[in-house]
């Protein structure tokens, strides 16, 4: 009886009367019920070996590290501080935001990457403008906007994939085959939707992002359109979702024409609940 | 929390890990590294023979791994034995996925069943490393017969239970219950005996 319960093979009547015996306080019985977990994670071993990928355990550590730099200074700090290092923080959190962005997709974080570094030097060069002219000045005012702009929107994706309090909601491909795709929904932040090997869409079509109300016959409310790079991967963040997370029951991908719909046109090719 | 009621003091004897796992307490990333280094590939082994596709076996392990590192306050030593805590805790993520529950619905239904499940080693439980623990368990388990340690794998491996096993073998449902207590009773006596 133990080890079926700690198999999870006792069916629903059976389970609950263990339970409710539990319930009571039996420390002998509760003493078996350990035992019989250890024993029955013995099974464990009957799985054949494998190993995982290296990139899993690079990806990891990345997020390890990252998270531990991430716990000494805000996420969306926007401070002209420095570290101990003299590096301002709003460029280690865009460090940051890369580590996090390559466990998601390795291309995307090299993308990202190619970007800040351009980012930088571009920066040195618009400081030594800015040094020069007055119309040289407004010119490099306006490109460090662009990429202080940029720094803020990974910063804004680092907050919402690394904070705790976000939900993963999982998009199950419907009737196709096709990965599911991923959103983290953060009620302050916004939503990051990942796809990854996402069969393209036909012609200029694109996919668009449904936000499906709890209310009873609301209609779905359109967000953002996408269409995935040639190897069928992109990141897309969402900054101000149309309705709330809590008034959310469910996220739907579909595909519309270019520029995207004010209603679905197509049935949802992926779907995720909120709960 | 009814299981508070057990000792806590052999348990933490018995963890071969804890010093390993103090120092993660304390978000120690080289303590993380050498638990990922020492049990990823265990894990991983099990996710796999459970959701049988290795990218969403990895985002399993990861998911594991990170819960581990995030929220390494939810193991206690005084629970039980560090390893099959974190087997259980791979097991039941890896069966999520397989049944295709969302991570709000898994929060909602297991998380409570996962912070307070105690572990508790045998008195004969001796410390093995994972190869020679496997080497004794598969072997333990090849002696069953074989409908007993398919009853067992689809239990264990695939979540089902007593009835839809018997659905699934065509057998009576009481002989599909035999077969697994009976199975499990054998190897917990091999274990045993083997110590």
């Amino acid at each position: 009886m133990y080890e079926a319960y700690a198999l999870g093979a006792l069916d629903p009547p059976e389970r609950a009367a263990l339970e409710a015996h539990l319930a009571t306080g039996c420390a002998e019985c509760a003493k078996s019920v350990a035992e019989a977990r250890w024993l029955v994670s013995q099974l464990a071993y009957l799985a054949p070996e494998a190993a995982t990928s290296d990139m899993l355990k690079v990806r990891l550590m990345q997020t390890v590290r990252s998270d531990t730099k991430a716990k000494s200074s805000s996420p969306v700090s926007t401070g002209a501080t420095t570290t101990a290092s003299g590096i301002p923080y709003w460029l280690s959190a865009g460090i940051a935001a890369l580590l996090l962005l390559t466990l998601y997709f390795a291309w995307d974080a090299h993308r990202l990457k190619e970007q800040l570094r351009a980012a930088n030097e571009q920066n040195q060069r618009n400081e030594q403008m800015v040094a020069s002219t007055e119309n040289e000045r407004a010119v490099s005012q306006q490109e460090l906007t662009a990429m202080q702009e940029q720094m803020a929107k990974m910063r804004r994706e680092n907050a919402i994939l690394t904070d705790p309090s976000s939900v993963k909601i999982t998009l199950a491909a419907q009737k196709i085959q096709a990965p599911q795709m991923v959103a983290m929904w953060h009620t302050k932040y916004g939503i990051v939707l990942t796809g990854q090997k996402v069969p393209m869409p036909s012609g200029n079509r694109v996919l668009q992002l449904w936000l499906i109300p709890k209310a009873p016959g609301s209609k779905p409310m359109p967000s953002v359109t996408v269409r995935p790079d040639a190897n069928g991967n992109f990141v897309i963040l969402v900054s101000n979702p149309p309705a709330a997370s809590s008034d959310t029951k469910a996220l739907a991908i579909t595909e519309e024409p270019a520029g995207g719909s004010a209603a679905p046109t197509t049935t949802p090719k992926w779907v995720g609940a909120m709960s | 929390m009814f299981l508070a009621a057990i000792s806590p003091k052999d348990n933490r004897e018995a963890s071969p890990d804890a010093a390993l796992v103090r120092l993660l307490l304390q978000n120690d990333v080289g303590a993380f590294e050498k638990i990922y280094d020492k049990y990823s590939r265990i894990v991983y082994s099990l996710v796999l023979r459970i959701v049988q596709q290795s990218g969403p076996a990895e985002e399993v392990v990861q998911d594991v791994f990170l819960q581990l590192w995030r929220n390494s306050t939810q193991y206690d030593a005084a629970r039980g034995p560090f390893v099959p805590w974190l087997l259980t805790l791979a097991r039941n993520r890896a069966l999520d996925t397989l049944r295709l529950k969302s991570e709000r619905q898994r929060r909602l239904e297991n998380q409570t069943d996962e912070l307070f499940s105690v572990v508790v080693a045998p008195q004969y439980e001796k410390e093995l490393d994972e190869k020679r623990r496997a080497e004794r368990v598969r072997s333990l388990v090849g002696q069953l017969n074989p409908q007993q340690k398919r009853a067992i794998e689809l239990a264990y491996f695939q979540g089902l239970s007593h009835s839809e096993i018997a659905a699934e073998l065509k057998e009576p449902l009481g002989t599909v219950k035999s077969w697994i207590r009976n199975g499990l009773i054998r190897l917990k006596e091999g274990l045993h005996t083997a110590s």
